[in-house]
């Protein structure tokens, strides 16, 4: 298993993989910002999340990735595809909106606001970062979770086992997101 | 791949011009798959709306006795050879994915969300290729209904056997089986959150699809 973990710090340098994954990312989501057309913006959409995919299983967060990738990719472009099947599509003579320049003034002085406090961020992979080097959280799960619960998998030995209270409501809100959903249509049944 | 004798009706691409049309086997590949060859599942012949376009027919506040119905308001389908035959080859695939990672969730990245959800992928595409009237037919209420409340009562059951043994809620040592906290966590995995996932999710597609109940019809307000 510890091939699989960072082992020493990691350089600063970025891979060709990651900046083009970045680039592809900033791309799509700029674009699903300025389609017109609502169509054109749910699949660049959907693009946009599998690239999101495929970045975290690139930082080695395969279960977030695979959750991204079915959720978000699969359902939930189908969902919106399914939502906006139900309006009429009109016809754009351009193909995007025109860039209104206050909004990206507004936006652009949150995110230099933000990126202001990049500098102290720990270096993607860093041994020393607090997330990581915790004795009591991570270090502790990665140290005890096969001991204790039985199995190889530590996300599922918090999700299931250390946190399953947490995991036991999020199953609830699933179930009740479903329940609201036939309630806000007035059906009665899922199918 | 040439089970249909009537080839070449529908397929303006065959190298051999329109006076073969009627003629028996062309060797042309895609020509032959123009029939109904749908064995097993809803089959595309029975959505009585084939060849809708996008979004059109959109019929406003009639009637509707129940839900099969409900595509006259607009719900779109069209008939699409290429998508069905990709559907019908990658969903077995698919389907046995979404079982592997909810199952192997203890031991490789995924588990029961992951799993729930390509599952229940493996139903949106169906009905995407075959249409989803016909889907929503093949497919039981009660089963998805079952699926999603037996989710959520064995997870709370795990959960309380802890509790009714003297220790915490959802501690799994109290379970009455061997390697309590291994098994209590697949348990809860493959018998609580999957299903929960996997039916909320196609749940929540075919309510979608219905779209709201009129006013007039089903509430009285």
């Amino acid at each position: 298993m510890n091939a699989l973990l960072p082992t020493a710090s990691v350089p600063l340098a970025v891979s060709p993989v990651e900046v083009s994954l970045f680039a592809f990312v900033i791309l799509t989501a700029v674009v699903t910002a300025l389609a017109r057309d609502v169509l054109s913006s749910i699949i660049v959409f959907g693009a946009y999340s599998l690239g999101m995919a495929a970045l975290y299983t690139f930082y080695r967060a395969p279960d977030v990735a695979m959750t991204e990738a079915a959720i978000s990719a699969g359902v939930t472009t189908v969902l919106l595809l399914l939502t906006i099947a139900k309006t009429s599509r009109i016809d754009h003579e351009v193909a995007f909106e025109s860039v209104h320049w206050p909004a990206v003034g507004a936006v652009g002085l949150l995110g230099a606001a933000m990126a202001s406090t990049l500098a102290e961020m720990p270096v993607v992979g860093d041994t020393n970062s607090p997330v990581w080097s915790n004795p009591d959280v991570t270090q502790y799960y990665l140290a005890n979770a096969y001991a204790e619960t039985g199995v190889e998998n530590a996300v599922m030995s918090v999700l299931a086992s250390y946190r399953g209270f947490d995991t036991f409501g999020e199953a609830v809100v699933v179930f009740a997101a479903g329940i609201v959903t036939m309630l806000v249509l007035r059906r009665e049944v899922f199918a | 791949m040439s089970r249909d004798a009537p080839a070449g009706d529908d397929d303006p691409a065959t190298e051999n011009g329109p006076a073969t049309e009627n003629g028996p086997a062309t060797e042309n590949g895609p020509a032959t798959e123009n029939g109904p060859a749908t064995e097993n599942g809803p089959t595309a012949a029975d959505e009585p709306t084939g060849h809708r376009g996008f979004g059109t027919e959109y019929s406003g506040h009639e009637e509707r006795p129940h839900l099969s119905e409900v595509e006259r308001q607009g719900t779109p389908y069209t008939e699409s050879q290429v998508i069905m035959t990709t559907v019908k080859a990658v969903a077995p695939f698919v389907f046995t994915y979404g079982l592997f990672i909810t199952f192997h969730g203890g031991g490789s990245p995924g588990g029961g969300f992951q799993g729930g959800a390509i599952v229940a992928a493996v139903v949106l595409m169906i009905a995407f290729a075959f249409g989803i009237e016909s889907t929503r037919e093949w497919l039981s209420n009660s089963v998805l209904v079952g699926l999603a409340v037996g989710g959520v009562l064995v997870f709370a059951g795990i959960g309380l056997v802890g509790l009714a043994g003297g220790g915490t809620f959802l501690d799994y040592s109290f379970l009455p089986i061997p390697e309590p906290m291994k098994y209590g966590m697949e348990g809860v995995e493959i018998l609580g959150i999957a299903p929960i996932v996997a039916s909320v999710l196609i749940g929540l597609f075919f309510l979608l699809a219905a779209g709201p109940a009129d006013d007039e019809t089903e509430v009285s307000e």
